[in-house]
Parts: C-alpha cells; sequence; structure tokens
C-alpha cells in the first residue's frame, strides 16, 4: 500500500482554479526526532476542562503503533484487508437481497410510518414497500411479553420457522418451565395494525406481515 | 498594616457578570482563569451539558456544580437511530435522576437525548423535583403513556413537555387528563411521536383551552383533521403547531372551519404533521403561510406540483424538511421563492427501492445552493451525484455549516465520469471554511479523506459509510482534523494501523465509532490496555471476541472518553477493554 502521497495533480477537468493537493500533513512529521509520527493534533488547547481541580497526571502517550513509510505491510495488502473485512463482517452486503441494516440512514420511526399513503401515483409509487421487516433494511422487531413492562426486539431474519422463534422467545424472556411455555401463545400485529395469532398463519405470511410480537397468556 | 485588595471584586459582583455567560464553552473558559474564578462559577453554573453520559458520573457533576437547574444528558450513539446499536447497550437515566433527586430539590429541566427513560424514571422525577418546568425526551424509549401520567398528575409548574422521535408504549390518551383542572402552565406540548389510536379530544380540548400561554403543539397522527379547528380555536396564540393525521372526505364545512380556525392564528410561525394529507385542504393553511420560517413535510405524500403551490406561499420560509417528491422541478421553485432558506432537508420516499421513483437528482441541490444565499444546513438524499455538481455546490454556498449527503445506493460512483467522488466533497472540505458536520457517501476512496484532513479544520462531526481503501484514509482524518469530537464509521475497510497511531488523538475527542470495519481484536485490547481514559467498547452479538483468534476484526467497536472507567452496566454482548492493572489505581481514583 503506498504510504508515500507522490499523487500527481487530479485532471479532473472541473477542478475549482487553484485547487491543489496540499502534501499530507503527516510526511511533516515523518522524520522527527522521536523517530516516530505523532500526532499533530489534540495536544495544547484542544484539551477539554477537567471536571475535577486535582492537578491531573497526564500520561504522555506515544502513539502506540509508529506510522512508518519504509515496511510495506502485508497487512496492508488491499486484497487481504479486503478478504478479512468482508468474511468477518455482520453487516453484510446485499445478504439474500434482505439490504443492509441501518441503510439507507432513514430514522426507524419514519419507516414506521410509510402506511396507507395516498399519493394518487399508479404504478410508480413503491411507497408502503414494507412488507417484510426486512425490506425496511431492519430485520429487528419488538417483542413484548404480557405483564412485562420491557420490550425486547429479536432479529427475525435469524428464524425459519415458529419453532425456532418460539425457542429464542422462550429464552429471551426466561421462561425456563416447559409446562409454563406451553401457556404462552405468540400474538403479532400486522401492517394494518391487527393483532393475530402466529399459530393461525403459515411462517411465509407471518413475517411478510408482521410488525411487532406479544407474548400472551393462554387459557387461564 | 492593610493588605490593599484594589483589584478583586466581591464574589457577587462576579457572580452577576458570569451570569451574562450562557454558553457552556465560555463558562469552562472561565472556570480556568484562576482558582477563585473556578470556585465562583462552580456555584453559579446554572446549565450542565454532559454530551455522553458515561464519560462522568452524576455524582462528580452535582459535586463540582451543586446549584445547577438544568442537564442535558446524551446516551446511546448516533447510528442507534439506524438501528446499528443493538437494544439493551446502554444510556439508562435512571441512575442519574436517582442522584440529582435527592441533591437537587430545585432541579427544573431535563433534556435527554437516546437514553433509556423508563416509567419509573419518570415517576421519580416527578416526585422529586418541586419546581420541575421542562422535560425533553429526543430518540428516547423505554417508556410508556403511565410515566407521562405521573409526570402530568405531580409537576404543577411542569412548562414544557416535548417528546421528540420517541419510542414510548402508547397505552390511549387517559394520561392527559392526568393533569389537574388546575393545571395552567402548559407553553410547550410534542406528542406527535405517540402512536394509540384511542384519543380522548375532551381533555386535549380543555387541558389547550385552559393553558392561555401555550405556544407549541404538535398533535400526533391519530388526531383527525375534524378536530384541529377547534383545538385551534382554543389556542389562537400558538406559534407552532404540529396538525394530526390532515385528511377528511372533501366537505366544505370542515374546509371552512379548517381554514377559519387557521386564520384566526396570527402567531404561526412553524408547521408540522400533515399525515396521509390530502392536497385539497392545503390552501386552508394559505392564511398563515407568509409569516411561516419552518415547515415540516417529511410525512407528505404531495407531489411536486402540490408542494410548489404551497411553497410559493411560505416567502420567508428558513427552514424546509420534505420527501424527494419535490423533485428537481420542486426545489428550482424553492430557490427562486424562499431566499432566506436556512436549512433543508429531502428524505428518501422510497429508501429501499432501486429504481429512483421520482425525479430528483443532484440539480435540486445545485439549484438551491445557488438560489437560498443563507443556505447553511442541508441533509440531502439522492440517487445521483457528480462531482462536477458538488463542486459547483461549493463554491455557490461556501458558509455551508453542516453538509450531508446521502446517495442512495453504497459507492456511487460519478454518474457522468464514473469516477470517485473524491474531489466533489474535497471542494465541499475546501470552500466551506466553517464546516462544522459533514456525512459522506458513494464511491470515496482515501483521496477524499486527504482533502478532509487537509482543509475540514472546523469539522467536528463526520460520517463515513462504505468509503476509502485503507488505514491511510482513516489516518488522515484523525492527524488532521483538529477540532474533531464525534467520528462515526462503518463498513469501511480501517484497520489496526489508523486508530494505534493516533490513540492520542482519541482522548480528544468525545466518541469514536466503527461497525463492520477491519479492526481487530488484539488492536482493541492493546487500546483499551494503554488508553486508561478511554473506554474501548466491543459490542458483538456473535459471542466473546476471545473465542475468536485476535486479529479476528471485531463487529462493533465503540470508543469514548471518560473519567469514571468501565461503565458497570453493560449487556452481555458489549466487552470493555481492560485497562493496563498498574493504571487501574488512576483510573479508580477519578471514579468519584
Amino acid at each position: 500500500m503506498e504510504l508515500h502521497l507522490g499523487l500527481s495533480l487530479p485532471t479532473n477537468p472541473f477542478l475549482p482554479i487553484g485547487y491543489e493537493l496540499k502534501q499530507c500533513p503527516f510526511d511533516a512529521h515523518v522524520n522527527d526526532g522521536a523517530g516516530g509520527c505523532s500526532s499533530s493534533v489534540g495536544g495544547g488547547g484542544k484539551k477539554r476542562t477537567c471536571f475535577d481541580d486535582e492537578t491531573r497526571v497526564v500520561p504522555k502517550t506515544l502513539p502506540l503503533l509508529l506510522w512508518n513509510n519504509d515496511q510495506p505491510n502485508e497487512e496492508d495488502d488491499p486484497n487481504d484487508l479486503h478478504d478479512n473485512f468482508s468474511s468477518s463482517s455482520s453487516s453484510i452486503l446485499k445478504d439474500d437481497g434482505e439490504g443492509l441494516v441501518g441503510w439507507p440512514p432513514v430514522k426507524a420511526w419514519r419507516k414506521k410510518l410509510r402506511r396507507n399513503v395516498h399519493s394518487g401515483r399508479p404504478n410508480n409509487n413503491r411507497m408502503v414497500a414494507a412488507t417484510t421487516a426486512a425490506k425496511c433494511g431492519s430485520t429487528y422487531v419488538k417483542v413484548k411479553m404480557e405483564g412485562n413492562a420491557i420490550a425486547r426486539k429479536i432479529d427475525i431474519s435469524v428464524h425459519r420457522s415458529f419453532e425456532s422463534l418460539t425457542a429464542t422467545l422462550m429464552r429471551m424472556f426466561d421462561i425456563c418451565d416447559e409446562h409454563l411455555q406451553k401457556s404462552f401463545k405468540i400474538a403479532y400485529q400486522d401492517r394494518e395494525g391487527d393483532w393475530l395469532l402466529a399459530e393461525d398463519v403459515p411462517w411465509r405470511t407471518f413475517i411478510r406481515c408482521l410488525k411487532c410480537i406479544k407474548l400472551i397468556r393462554s387459557g387461564c | 498594616m492593610h493588605k490593599k485588595m484594589a483589584f478583586s471584586f466581591p464574589d457577587e459582583v462576579l457572580e452577576h457578570v458570569f451570569s451574562f455567560i450562557q454558553s457552556d464553552k465560555d463558562r469552562n473558559s472561565v472556570s480556568m482563569v484562576c482558582k477563585s474564578w473556578y470556585e465562583i462559577e462552580r456555584y453559579c453554573r446554572r446549565k450542565v451539558f454532559v454530551g455522553n453520559c458515561y464519560a462522568v458520573s452524576p455524582r462528580m457533576v452535582i459535586r463540582r456544580f451543586p446549584e445547577f437547574r438544568s442537564i442535558e444528558l446524551k446516551g446511546k450513539p448516533h447510528f442507534a437511530d439506524f438501528n446499528l446499536v443493538p437494544d439493551g447497550w446502554g444510556g439508562y437515566v435512571f441512575p442519574w435522576i436517582a442522584e440529582m433527586a435527592g441533591a437537587l430539590p430545585w432541579l427544573e429541566e431535563i433534556k435527554l437525548k437516546r437514553m433509556v427513560v423508563t416509567d419509573e424514571s419518570l415517576e421519580l422525577i416527578a416526585k422529586s423535583f418541586k419546581n420541575f418546568k421542562v422535560l425533553v425526551l429526543s430518540s428516547c424509549e423505554g417508556f410508556s403513556t403511565d410515566g407521562l401520567a405521573a409526570i402530568a398528575a405531580t409537576c404543577k409548574n411542569l412548562k414544557e413537555l416535548d417528546l421528540r422521535d420517541c419510542e414510548g408504549d402508547d397505552l390511549g390518551w387517559h394520561w392527559l387528563s392526568y393533569f389537574p383542572d388546575t393545571y395552567t402552565s402548559l407553553v410547550s406540548l410534542n406528542i406527535s411521536c405517540l402512536g394509540s389510536d384511542e384519543v380522548s379530544f375532551s381533555a386535549l380540548e380543555r387541558l389547550v383551552g385552559r393553558c392561555t400561554n401555550l405556544r407549541t403543539l404538535r398533535l400526533n397522527r391519530a388526531v383527525p383533521l375534524d378536530k384541529i379547528a377547534n383545538i385551534l380555536r382554543h389556542a389562537p396564540q400558538l406559534v407552532e403547531f404540529g396538525t394530526g393525521s390532515y385528511t377528511a372526505d372533501l366537505r366544505p364545512d370542515i374546509y371552512s372551519d379548517l381554514a377559519g380556525a387557521f386564520s384566526s392564528c396570527k402567531e404561526l410561525k412553524s408547521l408540522s404533521g400533515f399525515w396521509d394529507v390530502v392536497p385539497a385542504y392545503l390552501p386552508a393553511i394559505y392564511p398563515v403561510c407568509s409569516k411561516l420560517t419552518s415547515l415540516n413535510l417529511s410525512y407528505a405524500t404531495l407531489q411536486s406540483s402540490d408542494l410548489i403551490k404551497l411553497v410559493s406561499h411560505c416567502p420567508n420560509l428558513q427552514r424546509l424538511l420534505v420527501l424527494d417528491y419535490i423533485e428537481d422541478s420542486g426545489l428550482e421553485a424553492l430557490a427562486s421563492i424562499c431566499n432566506d432558506l436556512q436549512e433543508l432537508r429531502v428524505f428518501p420516499s422510497d429508501p429501499f427501492g432501486v429504481e429512483p421513483n421520482v425525479s430528483l437528482t443532484e440539480q435540486g441541490l445545485v439549484a438551491v445552493s445557488s438560489g437560498c444565499p443563507k443556505l447553511q444546513s442541508v441533509l440531502y438524499f439522492c440517487r445521483q451525484m457528480s462531482n462536477e455538481a458538488l463542486v459547483t455546490i461549493a463554491k455557490n454556498r461556501p458558509n455551508f455549516t453542516r453538509f450531508r449527503l446521502c446517495i442512495i445506493e453504497p459507492t456511487t460512483a460519478d454518474y457522468l465520469t464514473l469516477e470517485p467522488l473524491d474531489v466533489g466533497f474535497g471542494a465541499i472540505v475546501q470552500y466551506c471554511k466553517d464546516l462544522q458536520r459533514l456525512s459522506l457517501s458513494g464511491l470515496l476512496t482515501d483521496r477524499v479523506f486527504e482533502y478532509i484532513g487537509t482543509y475540514a479544520k472546523k469539522l467536528e462531526m463526520l460520517s463515513i459509510a462504505f468509503a476509502g481503501d485503507g488505514d491511510l484514509g482513516l489516518h488522515h482524518v484523525l492527524s488532521g482534523c483538529e477540532s474533531l469530537r464525534k467520528l462515526e464509521i462503518r463498513d469501511c475497510p480501517f484497520g489496526d494501523k489508523a486508530l494505534l497511531a493516533n490513540a492520542e488523538k482519541l482522548e480528544t475527542m468525545r466518541s469514536l465509532w466503527m461497525s463492520s470495519c477491519a479492526v481487530s481484536f488484539g488492536a482493541c485490547k492493546l487500546l483499551g490496555q494503554k488508553m486508561p481514559r478511554l473506554n474501548v467498547e466491543v459490542i458483538d452479538e456473535r459471542g466473546p471476541p476471545d473465542s475468536r483468534p485476535e486479529s479476528c476484526p471485531v463487529d462493533k467497536l465503540y470508543i469514548y472518553r471518560t473519567l469514571v472507567g468501565p461503565r458497570f452496566d453493560m449487556p452481555p454482548f458489549v466487552w470493555t477493554m481492560e485497562d493496563d492493572p498498574s493504571l487501574q489505581q488512576l483510573s479508580r481514583a477519578n471514579l468519584m
């Protein structure tokens, strides 16, 4: 990887006049006496107010890694980096067409409010796109348990059946006793705001219409 | 023999002088002049701002400022807004309320952002602060209308109850009736985020009717259009109003009622709401449009022609939030009509569609940047951009302070040249010398970060996604951006080197968020060990990071400076990298 900026001026014809690429500031520090590239910022005037008035011992820390021009590292091989990066990234790019988590960066409540659009546009209107939580870019669904004030959230996309969903919910709310487990039912609210029992619909239908889940006690 | 103290003022005089100094930064400077100024200032500081609730403990704040009346606290990182922070991460306000309850009986204002606020916390607020006046919950969660009922019932002097973008559990509207009949001090009420459909209009109307100082009222979607006229008639003095659902059958009596009610509101400056809007009812607000300075149409699914018609009645607009239905043509109209515009936010109507559903491109933004000389703050979602446009925008508007551009498809190149957008964003930072906040998108290489590090000297907050080639990019930012306080990064190939080379820089910032990057667990550990004044939190729902090799990248990383060491309320999927044991004494000493 090229650490030294011997870049030529950009040849983009739309550059404003006088727009020049300055040398990277860090170049100036490469040869400082300490042999390292100390950060040119962060000292001096930018220190925040201390909250207590005891004299603080400010440890003089060197950067934890010396930024050294001389030794290109194997780690810096961009291919390597990308392998490392993509294989363990959990926010995977376009996984199964389900979309990225949190992208585009639109607040969750804005997505919730896209119901019953009267835009008057015939086919072009792809609003109310959210027929599955996954399409919203967020696969997390709110879960409440009857009698419990705190709502939780689960990632619905990791489940493929009611069995696995139920198991996770039981664990989440610490319902260990089998007998007790059987006394709960999964109810869900669909996109129209209606509450339904999960057991009454096929899994596919369930996740397509699902808005939020509630664990309710059945029978007594 | 007398000692002449010719140059010292009595404390009361200094206190009086300091009372004119409101800004936190100035107050902090004042307190550093000398010990006696520090002492005087700390007793008379009335407003405290804590940008990260985990940077300091409530006890420390109270010890230093024993007489504050107003506190503002922020909890979760900004990316929590986009579901990147798992539930249960933290940001609980209760410990703060508990500490303040005993020590500050005269607390008047609590403003919280991205915190978990339980009903228990609300009840404790209601019980503990006899003169409580202002509660602002911004993007908070964890409470229900039961907690609101406690506030309503108990806080006789409440002036402001503002729930913006909160996720509260709405169990109905009866909490409104908990405001006693004798209660009349309400000045501002924002319940636009509450969801319930069970509305009690009589309670609302009575409340609005008896609170003659009411200036701000933002209703929620459940309030139908035909009820608004009545409400407005009870409060013609309103300055800011948010409608509910702006839809009804087309009936002349409803229309004339509504139009009449709006025309009686001579002070209205700000409108919002407009859910499910029916265009035929829009002209009802025309009587107030010429005075409007702020208009939030971001829920209004109006077509471009209706939007242009509406906007043409509002020449004094300073702030506009709108969906991309406005299209380039609407923005061109806006540019020619609204010359006072300072802030524009254009949201995507179909963020997850692959094809554009509206004709909104970079041209709209170019038009606005050209026609609105006071434009300072922009948030713009679009599907195509070019370096040429960005350079034009930068040259047109060097007074930008906030520039957030979101090109919806990640790594989208300049659509004209197919090149990265480095030069375009480079122009933005070069020309807009006062830029404080920047969000990047599109295809970007390390070069853009070089420009940012070189030019963005006043930049305080930077958001990066799907950009850069490697560590050099991050290094440019951390070593070049002198004013940087908040840096949030997702899905970029930034690894250990830049982070470790700039460890010291992290102590000068409020926080750094990195998710889906390439920072290894080993580097996190090293950083945590060597930097006692940083909390290095690894967030990983896959399980403990030490169950994987040290070179394995962590899923999410949140680093923030703190005076109080690791927090104690972490959920199972968050690990704080421990300090070096020999330095632990130092951090413990700071705990109290």
